[in-house]
């Protein structure tokens, strides 16, 4: 099952090394499991797709699913006879996941160093109180 | 004086004027009111309580399906992005030839996007537009104001 693991690794990639340059062959995997995907579906369960689709673009403005059991139910069932692939529960994709990669952890952020920072006065010099502390309202906040 | 008419009662006088109290029509007291308005709140909480699960997981469904295929998008528009920046850079790199102490992606003299030791900087939307025509800035800038 290391298909599945793709786009984890890739979106990990991209949230450690924030960097889009660095990610880029684990985009190539996540896109061309993608793609075989669809080539996979295109050759075997094409009409259930489309019609999920179908129903999926025009039954709710913003693609809905609960409109679309029934469709759901179809394209579902074609997929685990012909793909052997099971739809997942319906939080599966909001839980949160533990990946393990071989791609070292990225080095923390180093410090901000700022060399030109003056000195500090010396103690001898004359220091002058705070002008609103002399009593009044402000001397308790 | 004969002859003349007169406005006078009816013969046998007026019918009695009926002046008794009649109150309002009571369908429940007051302890009825106060059963019925803590049931239907009863029955509006446990409805709330049960429909909030149901959209609640409506809401993660279509949360997952966005999770699921953004990757797949992102990666996507990542090479295309990184494409369009070089193009930008070769762009620039045309525009400021014959600009005496430019370096290309610098102002001048000044790193702007490449910081040191942080890497990577994305530049504003507009550096990003700026060798294209207007129009496709604003198209981007109002992506999703109309939804």
């Amino acid at each position: 099952m290391g298909h599945y693991n793709f786009p984890k690794e890739f979106m990990l990639c991209r949230q450690e090394e924030k960097d889009p340059r660095k990610c880029l062959a684990e985009g190539r995997a996540v896109t061309s499991c993608a793609l075989e995907f669809f080539r996979k579906v295109k050759s075997t369960c094409l009409d259930e797709f489309n019609q999920y689709a179908n129903c999926l673009d025009r039954g709710s403005p913003d693609l809905k699913f609960r409109m679309c059991r029934n469709t759901q139910s179809v394209f579902d069932k074609c997929v685990q006879d012909n793909m052997g692939m099971e739809r997942p529960y319906y939080g599966y994709f909001c839980a949160p996941k533990v990946i393990r990669t071989n791609r070292p952890r990225p080095a923390p952020e180093p410090p901000l160093e700022f060399p030109n920072t003056p000195d500090e006065l010396p103690d001898t010099m004359p220091r002058k109180p705070a002008p609103y502390s002399q009593g009044g309202g402000r001397q308790f906040f | 004086m004969a002859g003349v008419k007169q406005d006078m009662p009816p013969p046998g006088g007026y019918a009695a004027v009926n002046w008794t109290r009649v109150p309002a029509k009571k369908f429940f007291t007051g302890y009825q009111m106060i059963a019925g308005y803590l049931g239907l709140f009863a029955f509006g909480f446990w409805l709330t309580h049960r429909m909030h699960k149901v959209f609640k997981n409506r809401k993660i469904e279509q949360r997952s399906s966005h999770n699921a295929i953004f990757p797949i998008l992102l990666a996507e528009r990542d090479r295309e992005y990184l494409k369009q920046l070089s193009r930008n850079r070769e762009e620039e790199a045309r525009l400021m030839k014959d600009v005496p102490g430019w370096k290309v992606g610098q102002l001048y003299d000044l790193p702007i996007y490449e910081r040191p030791n942080r890497g990577f900087t994305d530049p504003e939307i507009c550096e990003f537009y700026a060798h294209a025509d207007p129009k496709y800035l604003w198209q981007r800038m109002e992506y999703g104001m109309f939804k």
